[in-house]
């Protein structure tokens, strides 16, 4: 179990990215975090593996306090929590193979891993990783030569190289076409429902978020507005809506804040302050 | 910029138009200024200043011994024309000053496109005297040093080398013929070349008078069917050519070796006999026989050496430019020492160092060089590497500066050390730049070696200058050749290996 605890985060400049965020993702999740540009997604997950640190509050982490750990017990820790980025982030120049091996950089000694001495057994869990998500027959070529479905691929091979208890998905299908989106959004739910891997994910499109989440946190200038669990979601007011996208926003598509209304369940808590 | 031309055409000039124009006749630009175009105006008037201060310099340069302006200037002119015309643009650049300065307090819309171009003009003219560019003396002495081109050009005659051997015979004439003179025999070994002359005494000739006295000369043992010349040593030891009628003496042995000819003594201006009353002169047949197969020349010889020594100097201060580069380029990345002030200190004290050391070109330090360690190749590897690590210490932070951060961030997410991740995502990252830059700076340190030899820092650039220094054109058009070769060849292969890694 997840757990954030008055979070607040001042990056040097003075801006404040997030305010007193507190939450509980259980373990199995598949959590959205949702919210306008700007409202702290990014800052939000790169807290919880500490690519950021926290200025104020806490992360406990099956009862660890991440934010208190510092060197070994740091990487000790991030090696479980595997990370996809927006932009993929692979190392281009380097094959797919090199790129999912670096996801068991954290558990090989710095000699054997610069020499490029995985054992067997590293080698093995990379051919799985790469049959699972459908580029075994990519292994060998470069990765800026791949597409943008496939190379988010090669990331989410990267990421089961740790063998992670979480995933921290930071907007991993913006830049992908729908179809494409759905099909890596499909592979990070497989790996939630059968792997039990607790999922963070940041998404943009209110279809997705409806479509994968079990629950969704709605973030808006650096604080938690809302909080609903996948029935709620699916019936979200425009009350709600508003309060994460602004008063102006126009919801588009979806489900119709009429057929919301209806439901006496609907109303997702709205969390103020 | 917009906005400020347009406050500057609702606020009024401070003078009316004309006496702005006038007030530009006293002080060029200060009709502007007064328009309140001020930096138009100060422009101006420094361009006019410079312009004017340095036709004044070139006249007292062009007429140095004259005295007075008037005697200067007309002696300056006569000498140099382009001068006058310098004035008359000066001239007239200094009306359109006023003129422009009128239009603008007038609030005429007429651009000051002439005014600039004249400012050019005037410019482009001084330059032209300046450097002394005279085309038709490139057309005159180009055609002249033709033949010298053609031997940098086409420099080959010595590349090969014909062994010769100068074979010489001399016989002893005593002059003039004088009792109980004891010439003491020559020794010959068996088989040189010898002489005989009889008689073995005579009298000179006088200039336009009489002949001196003939003698029969006699020559065997030298090479058969070969020209030979006729050569006099007088008593100091003075060598010269024996001519008849004007014309040197040429003599072609017959198939043994031996020729027989008449030679009379010449005559000769300084005294002949000092208070002995009598000189002995040596008669001499010289021979210039080629021995053996031609052999590469010692000029070719050395160019190939030293351009090996050329590419090494070239090789070896681009491996120490990098190896110290390198570490030089991290502590002066921004991205790398952005963590608090001191570091931030040191990036800047480092780029500043770089900066300086950059400025000053390779020749420059190879004369620094030199002081320290002395003439030779190890000075120009210095020189070079030096100039090297502040080159490439700068292109290679920049590229690091420039390196793609989400792949860092991904990999530090895995659990990786920083150790783990520099191997992983940074080296990634920079081979390519760093393979390119690397070539570029090889390219470059060849090049510089080739020349740096002039200066005294090793390389063929010394043998060059040297024979550019005694007109050897050929030996000059080897080593020239040698470098223009190598420097392709050098093109060729960085573009390859940019190729292949890059
Ligand atoms: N390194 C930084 N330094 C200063 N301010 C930052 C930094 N990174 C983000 N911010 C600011 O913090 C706030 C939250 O940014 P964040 O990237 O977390 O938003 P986001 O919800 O991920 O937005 P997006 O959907 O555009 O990715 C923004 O106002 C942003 O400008
Ligand atoms: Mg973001």
């Amino acid at each position: 179990m997840l757990e954030i605890r008055n979070l607040t985060k001042i990056y040097d400049d003075g801006t404040v990215a997030l305010r007193n965020v507190s939450f509980t993702v259980p373990d199995r999740e598949f959590l959205v975090v949702i919210g306008l540009s700007g409202s702290g997604k990014s800052t939000l997950l790169r807290c919880i593996n500490r690519l950021i640190d926290p200025t104020e509050g806490q992360i406990l982490w099956d009862g660890v306090d991440i934010t208190a750990l510092k060197g070994d017990d740091l990487r000790r820790m991030r090696r479980q929590i595997g990370m996809v980025f927006q932009q993929f982030n692979l190392v281009k120049r380097s094959t797919v193979m090199t790129n999912v091996m670096a996801g068991r950089l954290g558990y090989s000694p710095t000699w054997r891993s610069i020499t490029n001495q995985f054992d067997e057994a590293d080698r093995k869990r990379a051919q799985t990783a790469l049959k699972r998500m459908g580029i075994t027959d990519q292994a060998n070529k470069r990765a800026d030569e791949l597409s943008g479905g496939q190379q988010q691929r090669v990331g989410i091979a990267r990421t089961l190289m740790q063998e992670p208890k979480l995933i921290l998905a930071d907007e991993p299908v913006a830049s992908l076409d729908p179809v494409l989106a759905h099909s890596i959004l499909q592979h990070l739910e497989s790996l939630n429902r059968e792997d039990g891997i607790t999922i963070i994910c940041s998404l943009h499109y209110l279809d997705l978020v409806q479509r994968y989440s079990t629950s969704v946190i709605g973030l808006r200038d650096g604080q938690v507005v809302y909080q609903g669990t996948k029935k709620q979601i699916l019936r979200m007011t425009d009350a709600e809506f508003k309060s994460i996208y602004g008063e102006e926003a126009e919801r588009m598509g979806g489900i119709s804040g009429d057929i919301a209304a209806d439901d006496e369940d609907s109303a997702g808590e709205e969390v103020t302050g | 910029m917009s906005q400020k031309v347009q406050t500057v055409e609702e606020k009024p000039s401070l003078v009316p138009p004309v006496l702005t124009g006038l007030l530009s006749l006293v002080v060029p630009g200060l009709g502007h200024m007064l328009a309140r175009q001020f930096r138009k105006g100060l422009v101006l008037l420094l361009v006019f200043l410079s312009a004017a201060g340095l036709w004044i310099w070139r006249v007292s340069d062009a007429a140095r011994r004259e005295v007075g302006f008037t005697a200067m200037f007309k002696k300056a002119i006569q000498l140099q024309p382009i001068l006058l015309i310098i004035l008359v643009v000066l001239v007239l650049l200094y009306l359109l000053i006023a003129y422009d300065a009128y239009k603008v307090a007038a609030k005429a819309k007429a651009s000051s496109f002439l005014l600039w171009v004249f400012v050019v003009a005037s410019f482009f003219i001084l330059g032209w005297q300046i450097g002394e560019i005279r085309p038709a003396v490139l057309v005159r002495d180009g055609k002249n040093s033709l033949p010298l081109l053609m031997r940098v050009l086409w420099p080959w005659e010595k590349a090969l080398y014909y062994p010769e051997e100068l074979l010489i015979g001399s016989a002893d004439v005593v002059i003039p013929c004088t009792e109980n003179v004891e010439v003491p025999p020559r020794v010959v070994e068996e088989g040189d070349p010898y002489v005989t002359v009889t008689p073995n005494c005579g009298d000179l000739s006088e200039i336009a008078g009489a002949e001196g006295t003939k003698l029969r000369m006699v020559g065997s043992n030298f090479a058969p069917n070969d020209e030979t010349e006729i050569w006099w040593v007088d008593q100091v030891r003075n060598e010269f050519r024996y001519r008849y009628g004007g014309e040197y003496v040429k003599i072609v042995t017959d198939e043994n070796g031996s020729f027989e000819m008449d030679v009379i003594i010449p005559y000769r201006v300084i005294p002949t006999t000092g208070g002995k009353g009598y000189a002995v002169w040596q008669v001499e047949a010289r021979q210039v026989a080629s021995v053996g197969e031609p052999v590469l020349s010692e000029e070719l010889k050395l160019s190939v050496e030293k351009m090996i020594e050329t590419i090494f100097l070239g090789m070896m201060s681009t491996v120490f430019g990098v190896i110290l580069s390198i570490p030089v380029s991290f502590i002066a990345s921004r991205n790398l020492m952005s963590a608090n002030w001191f570091t931030k200190t040191i990036y800047m004290v480092v780029r500043t160092i770089l900066n300086i050391i950059r400025s000053i070109e390779s020749l420059v330090w190879a004369v620094i060089a030199i002081i320290a360690v002395g003439l030779g190749p190890f000075a120009g590897i210095l020189a070079l590497t030096v100039h090297s690590i502040a080159a490439l210490g700068k292109l290679y932070s920049e590229a690091i500066e420039s390196i793609d951060h989400g792949p860092v961030e991904a990999i530090q997410a895995t659990g990786a050390n920083w150790l783990q991740t520099v191997w992983y995502a940074v080296i990634p990252q920079i081979v390519p730049p760093f393979v390119s830059f690397t070539i570029y700076r090889w390219d470059i340190n060849v090049r510089m070696s080739t020349v740096i030899g002039m200066v005294g820092g090793g390389g063929i650039g010394y043998l060059l200058i040297q024979w550019i220094r005694l007109l050897d054109y050929r030996s000059a058009g080897i080593a020239i050749w040698f470098i223009a070769i190598t420097v392709a060849i050098l093109d060729y292969v960085s573009s390859e290996i940019r190729n292949r890694f890059v």
